[in-house]
């Protein structure tokens, strides 16, 4: 044996030890949440599983619902994801567009921009967004306008999203610094150029993440639009054929699954996009 | 020879706090000017009225031919600040880089955006530039990646890349730890002796007597000495200015 002992067999420091326990118990502690979640969701699924239980003298009965309807209707309901996620996208999209003009309002120096910009938080804020769907679907015929449901359904969840979301641009607006300005004026730059060169690159990335957010938030309330019967996405699919053959509780389950593992998919890959964005190159 | 900065009169309030009073200052081209003072003396705001990043409130300041007086206004006057700004680059202490963009990206993008320079020839022309700063093996680098020193250097290429006809730096080296301020401060001096015309509002008293041509000390808005430095630094007239001299030789003999 050498004198000198190889990087292997060469005793753990303190500092070593202390990092792979906390390593250890930290693992320790997902694993055991994973179990526990899998314990509960095996016991949601027993609960529907329609099994008796022996307890001594006394017997449970688990819920019972019917596989046969779930089997005959799941592709009626499945053929609403497509609408759901159509819904869902354009509104963001109109959505993101009409909270970044809010915030720029809310910017402005002069007073009718920046009471129009406050004036429209305020009023979709101040009512209820089923109000302001069935607004778009039934009030808005009495005028002689009378919209397809899609573009009904996405101006109301993208009007009411884009007042929510007006404060992410405008805190993403006041994130980017003074010295940001003043070093693009100093480089001659007009204030259009720095707003569009150096200011909304800069807020917009700051803005990524919360309208993740938003987006899987709004996936849930596009739900919402089924009511007016126009839009033939994933609850208004289930509402249908529950009520048909009242099978409500099957239906129901169904598209609660359908949302669950949808906004199950958009966490996951909003965690993957705010890990990119942490590593910082950008 | 020439002046290339020429300020007449200038004063500026902030509210009712008279930080400018009544500035007259010549700058002529290929000098090295240090406007050095205490903190609150208005050498700052004065630089920053050069290019108009302060709106001064009485007076006029001529930037290589382009002058703005009082009487310019609205458009006209949004125009002349243009056209001073294309004159001048600024370095300021925080660095500002645009943190979205790399070390290239941030150098040309005020040829390409600004001046409507193609796009091929801003790269060379920024290459060269961050080559004379020492750069160019980070030019694909974000500047969250550099180091205080490195950033700075970076800033004084992209104004340089603007081929401005005087450089105004704002204590360059004040947001640095000690151990990066002499990289910044060869840099200068390189820009320095290649001719560049350059105004610097500094606390380093060793660049001001090494490399300035002239030393202006500023003291509650006016300007209360203004000589070479040798004459400043052996035989200074104001108190002020005596008080400040002195400090800085004890801090060296610390040192």
């Amino acid at each position: 044996m050498s004198l000198f002992s190889s990087k292997q067999d060469a005793p753990k420091t303190q500092a070593e030890l202390l990092f792979e326990a906390g390593l250890r118990r930290e693992f320790q502690f997902k694993a055991s949440v994973a179990a526990s979640w899998l314990v509960l969701l095996l016991f949601l699924v027993f609960l529907f599983s329609g099994q008796s239980l022996q307890i001594g003298s006394l017997t449970f009965k688990t819920i019972k619902i019917d596989s046969a309807f779930i089997m005959n209707e799941i592709d009626f309901i499945a053929a609403g994801l497509g609408e759901t996620i159509r819904i869902s996208i354009l509104s963001i999209f109109l959505a993101m567009a009409l909270a970044l003009l809010a915030a720029l309002g809310r910017l402005s120096t002069f007073p009718p921009i920046y009471a129009l910009s406050t004036f429209y938080v305020s009023l979709i804020r101040g009512t209820p967004l089923y109000l302001q769907i069935f607004f778009f679907f039934l009030a808005l015929p009495q005028l002689g306008i009378v919209l397809p449901g899609l573009i009904a359904g996405v101006l109301a969840l993208g009007l009411n999203y884009g007042a929510y979301m007006s404060e992410i641009f405008r805190a993403g607006l006041a994130s980017v610094g003074k010295g940001q300005r003043e070093a693009a004026a100093a480089l001659g730059m007009t204030p259009t150029q720095t707003m569009r060169r150096v200011v909304l690159p800069q807020a917009l990335r700051f803005a990524i993440p919360p309208v993740g957010n938003e987006f899987i938030a709004m996936t849930k309330d596009s739900a919402l639009v089924s009511a007016t019967g126009f839009v033939h996405e994933l609850m208004w699919r289930a509402t249908k054929v529950g009520r048909a053959q009242f099978h409500n509780l099957e239906a129901l389950i169904m598209a609660a699954i359908f949302y669950w593992v949808m906004t199950l998919g958009l966490s996951y890959l909003q965690g993957m996009i705010e890990k990119r964005l942490a590593k910082g190159d950008r | 020879m020439n002046p290339i900065v020429t300020i007449s009169h200038l004063d500026k309030y902030f509210g009712r706090l008279h930080v400018l009073k009544n500035i007259s200052l010549e700058v002529p081209e290929r000098e090295v000017l240090c406007l050095i003072g205490r903190s609150g003396s208005g050498k700052s705001t004065l630089l920053r009225c050069i290019n108009f990043l302060e709106d001064p409130s009485h007076g006029s300041i001529e930037v290589a031919g382009v002058k703005v007086t009082e009487e310019n206004k609205g458009s006209s006057r949004r125009q002349l600040i243009h056209d001073v700004r294309l004159k001048t680059g600024m370095v300021f202490q925080e660095f500002n880089l645009f943190p979205h963009m790399t070390v290239l990206e941030n150098v040309i993008e005020g040829p390409v955006i600004v001046k409507g320079m193609e796009r091929k020839r801003a790269i060379e022309l920024a290459e060269s530039n961050l080559d004379r700063v020492g750069m160019l093996f980070k030019k694909d680098e974000y500047p969250m990646r550099l180091s205080g020193g490195q950033k700075q250097r970076v800033a004084i290429a992209r104004a340089l890349t603007m081929e401005p006809q005087v450089m105004l730096f704002d204590e360059p080296t004040s947001a640095l730890d000690p151990e990066l301020i002499g990289e910044v401060l060869s840099v200068m001096k390189k820009v320095a002796y290649e001719g560049m015309t350059m105004i610097v509002v500094t606390h380093e008293m060793g660049f001001a007597r090494d490399v300035a041509d002239r030393v202006i000390v500023m003291a509650e808005g006016e300007l209360i000495e203004d000589s070479k430095p040798e004459a400043l630094f052996s035989n200074p007239q104001d108190p002020r200015t005596k008080a400040l001299i002195e400090r800085y030789r004890s801090s060296e003999t610390n040192a």
